[in-house]
């Protein structure tokens, strides 16, 4: 992987392929070849055709588990907007707390990484887990096509597995940023709002277009705390 | 029933360890909660002149339609309905409530409640894991003996823990329902087990059903605990117009984003980030957007122990000022013994006034080989509390519970007499002063309890009195305050109701104020369980005019949820209902006139306030003084005897009560109560 690390050589950065230099950067810095970004790279880099077929998702979820009071309105609203229920085991996101485990171990946050290269898309036999191009390339289910085989499920390299089965109505189904719920009356998908987002007290949970850094958490789990009004105030407790 | 039900109520026989179900549906005209527990209490308690340590004492832990949904300050609400022990002279049919993660695990599991009956012949604890209902043995499984805490980890364990993709499947099929979460769990300490009037329900390690002594009672009929995880969902009737709704009550809600303070009091503000236990994070019921619940932080202090159940130790410190009590280390041990926080408020300034008047201590009249000498210290308080879970020392009086072990040392009228046990009424410690905040104080008089209903605390008091003591400016002059909060308090809309000076609190507005308070409590803030930290919400620094989410909120969710059309005033009505049944239900256990009481030194003294630990601050409130509206300093007002049992008298009469305070026939009749009327009459309590 030598070549991929030298991340200061002009040569291998290419204008002409639309990424910026973080974008180019942080794909080569990820999950090795899985980690390819949209749009084409140039340069001496020999990629299967399927890895450089697969564009990046133009939106992800960033979260902060130090900030989070663990109330799971994300859940709910994820739930309430996509089936219309009160549902902890139908969110696409997960919150799960241990009251008695030490902050900040006490909560962990499982959204859906947008993975530049999605191995519920790649394991999909029908092609139900898919990329929606018309939806910003968000990595979602087609339920219509879902055949109920839990490749997906299992094939999600994170724990809690993103990819999740809904028992009640028997598909998997994901985090598709809103992109499809038909129980709101806001816009959502990548160019409109997410409700957990939108639901969110402790403004934990946050919307990106750039692509986070792929190398194990910290670009999914960041410091929101930094900024907001109570940071103003310098009430926040000193941890970083 | 509309959405928001999940549509039966688990009913067990402790006696038989049994298990069945009844419908929601029989209960439906009580809309949940709490008013759907009296109802059941009514029907399945057969003897209620019980103690409440009798097989016979029915049990209910009640959710409502807005559990486990998105509705803020609603959706972790749980109540909990039986005869406490805490009471007295009488032990009342009484409520108590707590929040977290339990009351949504239940309805997930399909369940609106469940029902607890009789006495387990050995401990046992329920398992529930959606519709799948298991009365285990809480002694071959390693429970009983364990703190709250220890034995909500150990049911983790045995209910299980997540599978190896992260999701843990329960009922044994693939489609049999799947969760990333632990159980729900409510469980007693040793205090419970020992059957100590102290003895409270703990969940999530401090969201406490803390006041009543209902701990003990699940003690006295062998429940060590109850554990709940369900993957089901709840209906909702309109979810759009239930997003429509969280994003209207977020904006006129404390927000992290633009933190405002009213008066600088942040009134139930999320605590983590300002606990100065350590570097920790707000921590949340289900859905709140407050999130008050604050702590676990690098000391390990539980998510509730940042609100009163922290109060003990800051009360210890006061009485008498150490160094090295540790209030975070103080607080887990009162949640892992699952000590009711308030009950010691109330009695450690009392043993430590009786221990300095030579009374109490190592070979005195009360013989006490507790550390009396370093009291407040974190020595001390492991002592105390200890003495009080397990019956040591002083612990073997104190668990008959402070009222009934001061009257077995003689000392009940001499010392709620003098005021040296601030005892409010009923056996509760006092919390918000009677001679001056009307309708906590005669509220709790005419009630079961203290009853713990902040709802005019924070505007009427706090905000005010917070004001006038640091000369910061009022948010706005008096007249227009009570203006705008009568406005709210439909269906009477008095302004005179807020008149908190002396003549103010004996008149007929103020007989309108109370009777609001607990039409209102009953069903919007118990039955449709909404959180008292939250709502009812008078003033909002958020929102126009500072004009509060009262009174659009509470219908607004409920209808969203259950596709009714419930109007705020319906909701009244429903309360007042509710509330005539509590009053028929104390009147079957023999309540008179005699027992809506205040204890004495509230009659006799006029000092600001007999407690030297006391939160309190000096009581300014908006009074009318001469004919004009003002911020009035009412401090150090003794109650009037004469007026008050003329203004019980008017009460009565207000709410269609005989004189002796028994709700009439006809008032029990027109509000559908004929059942409870016919109770009453074969009773021979009916005039």
């Amino acid at each position: 992987m030598a070549e991929n690390d030298d991340r200061n050589d002009e040569a291998d950065y290419s204008p002409q392929s639309g990424l910026s230099r973080r974008q180019f950067v942080t794909g080569l810095g990820g999950i090795g070849l899985g980690a390819v970004l949209g749009g084409v790279i140039t340069g001496g880099l020999a990629q299967p055709a399927s890895a450089i077929a697969i564009p990046a998702s133009q939106g992800y979820l960033l979260v902060d588990t130090k900030k989070c009071s663990g109330c799971d309105s994300c859940m709910l609203a994820c739930s309430l907007t996509h089936h219309g229920k009160a549902s902890l085991s139908l969110s696409r996101i997960q919150v799960a707390q241990n009251v008695f485990t030490p902050y900040p171990n006490d909560i962990t946050i499982s959204q859906c990484r947008q993975c530049p290269f999605p191995a519920c898309v790649e394991v999909c036999p029908t092609g139900a887990s898919h990329v929606d191009a018309a939806n910003g390339n968000v990595r979602t289910v087609d339920v219509g096509k879902c055949i109920g085989c839990e490749r997906c499920v299992n094939a999600c390299p994170f724990t809690s597995s993103r990819a999740d089965w809904n028992f009640e109505d028997k598909h998997a189904e994901k985090c598709d940023l809103c992109a499809d719920t038909p129980f709101w009356n806001e816009k959502g998908g990548v160019g409109g709002k997410q409700a957990c987002v939108a639901v969110c007290p402790m403004h934990a949970v946050t919307f990106t277009q750039e692509v986070p850094v792929q190398a194990g958490d910290v670009g999914y789990n960041v410091n929101l705390r930094s900024k907001d009004g109570w940071a103003k105030l310098g009430a926040w407790a000193k941890t970083t | 029933m509309g959405g928001g039900y999940a549509g039966k109520i688990l009913r067990i026989d402790l006696s038989a360890k049994a298990v069945s179900s009844i419908p929601t549906s029989d209960y439906e005209e009580y809309g949940g909660g709490h008013g759907m527990g009296s109802a059941i209490f009514f029907d399945l308690c057969k003897d209620k002149t019980v103690d409440a340590f009798d097989p016979g004492n029915v049990v209910t832990v009640m959710t409502g339609a807005l559990q486990g949904t998105l509705t803020p300050g609603a959706s972790g609400r749980c109540e909990v309905q039986g005869i406490g022990s805490q009471g007295y002279p009488k032990q009342w049919f009484t409520r108590t409530n707590f929040g977290g993660r339990f009351a949504g695990n239940l309805k997930y599991a399909g369940w609106d409640g469940v029902v607890l009956e009789g006495k387990a012949s050995s401990p046992v604890w329920v398992d529930i894991r959606n519709g799948d209902v298991v009365i285990r043995d809480a002694k071959t499984d390693g429970l009983w003996g364990l703190d709250t805490f220890e034995t909500e980890k150990a049911i983790y364990s045995l209910v299980g823990g997540s599978g190896s993709d992260g999701w843990f499947e329960i009922g044994g099929s693939r489609d049999a329902g799947r969760t990333t979460q632990k159980p729900a769990v409510l469980s007693i300490g040793p205090a419970g087990e020992n059957m100590c009037v102290s003895g409270c329900l703990v969940h999530e390690g401090g969201g406490g059903a803390g006041q009543t002594g209902m701990g003990s009672v699940w003690g006295s009929k062998n429940l060590k605990a109850i554990s709940v995880l369900g993957t089901g969902d709840v209906a909702i009737a309109d979810p759009k117009a239930l997003m429509e709704a969280r994003a209207w009550a977020q904006k006129g809600f404390w927000s992290i984003e633009d933190p405002k303070n009213l008066m600088g009091m942040w009134s139930n503000l999320p605590a983590g980030p300002a606990d100065s236990a350590g570097a920790g994070r707000a921590q949340g019921c289900l859905a709140c957007s407050k999130n008050c619940h604050g702590g676990r932080g690098a000391k390990g202090l539980a998510p509730g122990s940042h609100c009163v159940d922290g109060g003990y130790g800051m009360f210890a410190t006061a009485v008498n000022p150490k160094t090295d009590q540790d209030n975070a280390v103080t607080t887990d041990r009162l949640q892992r013994l699952g000590i009711n926080a308030w009950e010691m408020c109330g009695s450690l300034p009392w043993l430590y006034d009786l221990y300095k008047q030579g009374i109490l201590g190592p070979g005195k009249e009360i013989d006490s080989n507790l550390p009396w000498d370093e009291c407040g210290s974190g020595a001390f308080n492991k002592a105390f509390l200890e003495a009080m879970a397990y019956k040591k020392d002083i612990g073997a009086d104190l668990a008959l519970g402070v009222a009934r072990c001061a009257e077995k040392w003689g000392r009940y009228e001499t010392d709620t007499t003098s005021g040296v046990l601030a005892l409010q009424c009923h056996g509760y410690a006092r919390h918000y002063d009677a001679r001056t905040e009307t309708e906590w104080g005669f509220g709790s008089m005419v009630s079961d309890r203290d009853i713990n209903e902040h709802d005019f605390n924070w505007c009427m008091y706090w905000y005010v009195a917070f004001a006038a003591m640091y000369k910061m400016p009022f948010i706005m002059p008096a007249e227009q305050l009570v203006t705008m909060v009568a406005e709210k308090l439909l269906p009477y809309k008095d302004p005179k109701m807020l008149d908190y000076s002396e003549d103010g609190m004996y008149s007929d507005a103020s007989v309108k104020l109370v009777a609001w308070h607990r039409h209102y409590s009953r069903f919007w803030k118990q039955s449709a369980i909404y959180c008292d930290w939250a709502i009812a919400d008078f003033v909002s620094p958020y929102r126009e005019g500072y004009s509060g989410l009262t009174p659009e909120y509470e219908p607004k969710f409920f209808n969203a949820v259950t596709g009714k059309n419930m109007t705020f005033e319906d909701g009244m009505e429903l309360g007042r209902k509710i509330w005539n049944m509590d009053r028929a239900i104390w009147c079957l256990q023999g309540r008179t006139r005699d027992h809506d009481k205040l204890d004495e030194w509230q009659f006799l003294t006029g000092a600001t306030r007999p407690i030297k630990a006391s939160y309190e601050v000096p009581y300014t409130m908006p009074a009318l003084v001469d004919g004009k509206w003002e911020y009035a300093y009412i401090d150090g007002r003794k109650l009037d005897k004469a007026r008050t049992e003329d203004w019980k008298s008017r009460f009565y009469a207000f709410e269609g009560w005989d004189d002796n305070g028994v709700p009439t026939k006809a008032t029990l009749e027109k509000l559908g109560l004929t059942k409870v009327a016919a109770a009453l009459q074969a009773a021979g309590k009916l005039s």
